[in-house]
């Protein structure tokens, strides 16, 4: 495969980011990202913990420029930081402020952010498409964080397919997702670099940061963001700029929000499914109906383990953690995750349908089945439940799901809890999962 | 209105009351409730807060007292410390408290 460059359809002056100091053009970045990387240490990898997505497009391309893969940590926490820099020793740790607070940082770069820089007057350096840009990482089975390497060539032609469906050519972008995760890399850094967007350097968090930040961006702006962010923005009610779009990831979105947010907001919401593993595979309005469609080039199949995700980024099949069911047309459904199909004496339920069975009963908030680490005798694993329901007891939240849900599927145990410990991300990990169950 | 060491005053205990009721957070008792205690870590009596309780607490904020806080403030993070100090940002921001 042929070097691809570093901005796709480079037009040197057509801008690439909001910085803090407002627009900056392609050919500005390019002579930032060529600074940045002669000043970078010599090593095989990088650990990108900028918060900046200014400063994290700045290392993540000289990091390229100088052969280095990027390190994503699933979070900042000092465990995740050692123990990925402990199985990377040849890495270093780029940042863009003190970050007192980190374990690991001994000799960290920090990227200097109030670098002006010369515009950069030739065509952009082209990077081999084999080559590894970026490695995020899945927490495993056991909690330990697992790489999963993506290529250039891969990620610049997937950029061209997600924005080519969400019509990121000319868009502004406001994102409250990390550039670490890979939903934000695909959305925020590779939509900037291959897929004609301009990003925001910001990542707002408070409705109110969100408002600023939409408000200093020219039209169309397009807000990329999770459920649980939608959720405060809605209940909070503030005016926002006109939107010509709205993104979400991470985290199942229920009908009622997703109309809710475009009711508020007066702008189209569509939902993308994928992995870490994958990348985006598939997207959805989703109060347009339930069925997912693919992105150009890419198809899902069946098989008897569940689903196999195929596509031109891709250089083999990426198993899918969920089961599916593909359409004549191609179009997907899901059917809950294949690992959480449960079958006791001849009978089978999703773990996902008896989630959706615990979230029905009236005076459930919040709630979660799952598959607790088997650790019995029997090595019969029933699913376990936690629950946030603050009017109804333990005995009373079985009884009314006893009404829906076969004995042998019922929780065992179930445990009211005052609430579920989600992360930043609004995603419930499972480790986090077992310990409350112990608790 | 000056207070001796830790205890807790009356507009503190309103806004205990009011992060106890929006985090779901039954098992603390406002009465028992360290004033200066951290909000965002479990050391020392702390409460052992996230970013997503964070989101919960502003939209709260704004909804009772019509305070706003922005992410990118140095005042923000320093409201984040403690109770004490989350009830001195709304105080300032928002005279329905002290009156409450």
């Amino acid at each position: 495969m042929n070097p691809l460059p570093l901005i796709t359809g480079y037009r040197p002056q057509a801008p690439l980011l909001f910085a803090a100091q407002g627009l900056l053009s392609q050919a500005r970045f390019l002579g930032q990202a060529m600074a940045l990387a002669r000043t970078l240490p010599q090593a095989g990898f990088v650990l990108n913990l900028c918060e900046s997505r200014h400063a994290f497009l700045l290392g993540f391309a000289a990091a390229l420029l100088r052969g280095q893969a990027s390190l994503l940590p699933p979070n900042k926490t000092p465990a995740t930081v050692a123990a990925i820099r402990a199985r990377y020793p040849d890495s270093y740790v780029l940042c863009d402020r003190e970050q007192s607070d980190l374990g690991g940082m001994a000799g960290a770069v920090v990227v200097p952010l109030d670098l002006d820089g010369e515009d950069w007057a030739r065509a952009p350096p082209a990077i081999a498409a084999e080559q590894i840009a970026a490695l995020p990482f899945t927490s495993g089975s056991t909690g330990e964080p697992l790489p999963h390497a993506k290529s250039w060539g891969g990620l610049v032609l997937h950029a061209g397919l997600l924005s080519s469906r969400l019509g990121f050519d000319g868009a502004h972008l406001a994102a409250t997702v990390p550039p670490q995760h890979t939903y934000g890399l695909e959305t925020t850094v590779l939509a900037a670099l291959a897929g004609g967007a301009v990003s925001h350097c910001a990542r707002p968090f408070f409705p109110q940061d969100l408002g600023t930040v939409l408000e200093a961006l020219p039209a169309p702006r397009l807000l990329i963001t999770t459920p649980v962010h939608l959720h405060a923005l809605v209940q909070a009610r503030l005016r926002m700029p006109p939107l010509a779009g709205i993104v979400s990831a991470t985290a199942p979105l229920s009908i009622e929000l997703a109309a809710a947010a475009e009711d508020w907001l007066g702008a189209p919401l569509h939902e993308i499914y994928g992995s870490t593993e994958s990348g985006a595979v598939a997207t959805r309005r989703t109060t347009a109906g339930e069925l997912w469609l693919p992105l150009p080039g890419v198809s899902v199949s069946a098989d008897e383990e569940g689903a196999l995700a195929a596509g031109p980024h891709l250089e083999q099949a990426v198993r899918l953690a969920d089961l599916v069911e593909t359409g004549a047309d191609g179009r997907l459904r899901l059917l809950g995750r294949s690992g959480d199909m449960l079958k006791v004496a001849g009978k089978r339920m999703s773990l996902a349908e008896l989630n959706h069975r615990l979230l029905a009963i009236p005076g459930v908030e919040d709630g979660v089945v799952f598959l607790p680490t088997a650790d019995g005798a029997a090595g019969i694993v029933r699913p376990a439940a936690l629950v946030v329901a603050p009017t109804l007891s333990e005995q009373q939240i079985l009884d009314l799901l006893r009404q829906s849900v076969d004995p042998a599927f019922l929780p065992r145990p179930l445990r009211r809890v005052a609430r579920l410990p989600r992360n930043e991300l609004g995603k419930l990990p499972r480790a986090a999962l077992q310990e409350l169950m112990r608790a | 209105m000056s207070v001796e060491g830790s205890a807790i005053t009356a507009a503190e205990r309103e806004l205990a009351n009011l992060l106890v009721e929006v985090l779901n957070l039954e098992g603390r008792d406002s009465a028992s409730i360290d004033p200066a205690a951290p909000l965002f870590s479990e050391q020392g009596g702390g409460w052992g807060l996230d970013s997503i309780d964070a989101l919960e607490i502003a939209l709260a904020l704004q909804q009772k007292y019509g305070v706003v806080l922005r992410s990118e403030d140095e005042a923000t993070r320093r409201a984040f410390a403690s109770l004490r100090a989350l009830g001195e940002y709304v105080r300032q921001h928002a005279p329905a408290l002290t009156q409450g």
